[in-house]
């Protein structure tokens, strides 16, 4: 056998015979030819590794909000409705088609907008995240100088600084404990909402801020550490824009 | 894919996390914790909403994963995955458990994402010998003769190589590899010839092969 009839029956015989099955004179050949030995070796390397790569992307917590929506808008989740009588809407969901916000209710609409603005507002802050994450409204408005103040000026709305100053001063340290901080008060006045208007689903949504408060935090940090990785920034605007999309469901679903 | 290192990295750190979060948490959707796939499933039927998040929990990486190894666009693979969900479970009632639920879902998922590859006038796979000659294939100088890929391969690397696949190789190369279709199911879900589906497969790890050297070249030249 010739390099040529290697690379001829390599097709069927890489997937087909079982490891060491195959013919002797296809063996014999490899064994002595170092660049077919390679060409072996290596497409089954590729082979085995691409294996490692069948589910190690995580979607980003939108997909599932997007799907749940979708559920509820075809009638597909019928148990908020059995369960919350009371509440169960007699119009249809209304269904965000796009991620514009579109508020509809006045008691989380401010709160909403608040969690966008928070977000353009932190995100468009480039040197300064810490600062501008932890605290103090004056501090946070007046001194950080941003690098890029045409993003600045489009992106932070007045809301913003009044609602950031609600939140609790954090601590400032650089390496941050991975334990879950306290809640936020807009977060706790969300749940609220949800509790009293439809208790059985509080959990679904403490489960889901949860879930986006982490990310946000988590992305914080990276950006953090790498101020210039704009897909990192880029994750975190998206991370707040989930954020408020999720109570966006929720007041379109409980109202 | 542009930017793909930047969002590797970030993405491994947020799974990281995640994972570190939910194991200290008890999150709901953990199946350790909560209720089986095979419950969740009669739930499902019923319209429990907690029900269809566990499965979409359950298998959400896989799909995901997949739709992003195919379309090499982490938006699309999104609408995708939704898609593929969506679809799942408005047929969830007549699933009867004859297959495995991810043997159903994930082919689901294929069949959603070249339908979709199928509507953009992408090849699903290149019955052409002449697409092969067309693509941009890296030059023979880059040695597949004496070059070795040494016993590991970085997995970012071939994520990279793997999206600079012409899309009909990589379809099968997806499949195949990384999903673990059959060849006889290949051929049957894309629609061309078992011999077909080995040969692509056969070229796609050439390709993957010169395309990996030539990285690991250009690395070493620039240190
Ligand atoms: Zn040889």
């Amino acid at each position: 056998m010739k390099c040529s009839d290697v690379e001829r029956v390599l097709p069927e015989l890489l997937d087909g015979a079982p490891d060491g099955a195959f013919p002797a004179d296809f063996e014999t050949h490899v064994k002595s030819c170092p660049a077919c030995s390679n060409l072996v070796s290596d497409l089954k390397l590729i082979s085995s590794e691409a294996r490692q790569l069948a589910a190690t992307e995580e979607p980003a917590p939108r997909v599932w909000l997007r799907i749940a929506a979708e559920l509820r808008a075809e009638g597909l989740i019928s148990d908020a409705a059995i369960r919350e009588p009371e509440s169960a809407p007699t119009r249809p969901i209304l269904v965000p088609t796009s991620r514009r916000p579109r508020w509809s209710a006045r008691w989380l609409a401010p709160v909403a907008a608040a969690v966008v603005a928070a977000g353009s507002y932190v995100v468009s802050h480039k040197p300064a995240p810490q600062v501008a994450k932890q605290q103090a409204p004056a501090t946070r408005v007046a001194s950080p100088i941003p690098e890029t103040p045409a993003a600045t000026s489009a992106s932070a709305p007045t809301p913003a600084p009044r609602q950031m100053a609600q939140k609790p001063a954090k601590p400032t340290d650089t390496i941050r404990p991975a334990v879950e901080p306290e809640s936020s008060e807009e977060d706790q006045q969300f749940l609220t909402a949800v509790s009293t208007r439809a208790p059985s689903m509080r959990t679904t949504y403490e489960n889901q801020l949860k879930a986006v408060n982490a990310d946000i935090r988590e992305t914080q940090a990276y950006v953090d550490r790498n101020p210039g990785d704009t897909d990192a920034r880029q994750h975190l605007m998206d991370a707040y824009e989930q954020k408020a999309l999720l109570y966006q469901i929720a007041l379109d679903r409980i109202q | 894919m542009r930017d793909s290192l930047g969002k590797f990295v970030q993405r491994k750190e947020f799974e990281a996390a995640s994972e570190r979060l939910a194991a200290g948490k008890g999150d709901l959707t953990d199946p350790k914790q909560g209720i089986t796939e095979a419950e969740a499933i009669e739930q499902a039927k019923q319209g429990r909403e907690a029900a269809f998040e566990v499965l979409y929990h359950l298998h959400k990486r896989r799909v995901y994963s997949l739709c992003l190894r195919m379309v090499s666009n982490p938006a699309q693979a999104e609408d995708l995955a939704q898609e593929a969900f969506l679809q799942l479970f408005r047929k969830i009632a007549t699933f009867r458990g004859e297959s495995a639920f991810s043997t159903w879902l994930h082919r689901m998922t294929v069949n959603v994402v070249l339908m979709q590859l199928r509507k953009k006038g992408l090849p699903v796979v290149s019955l052409e010998e002449t697409l092969a000659a067309n693509d941009e294939a890296p030059k023979k100088e880059f040695g597949t003769k004496d070059v070795k890929l040494t016993g590991s391969i970085d997995r970012l690397q071939l994520q990279r190589a793997i999206d600079r696949l012409p899309p009909g190789y990589r379809t099968v190369f997806v499949l195949h590899d990384i999903e673990g279709f059959e060849h006889n199911e290949i051929a049957q879900i894309v629609g061309c010839s078992i011999g077909n589906s080995k040969s692509q497969l056969h070229k796609a790890r050439l390709k993957l092969r010169d395309y990996l050297t030539f990285m690991r070249a250009e690395k070493a030249k620039t240190g």
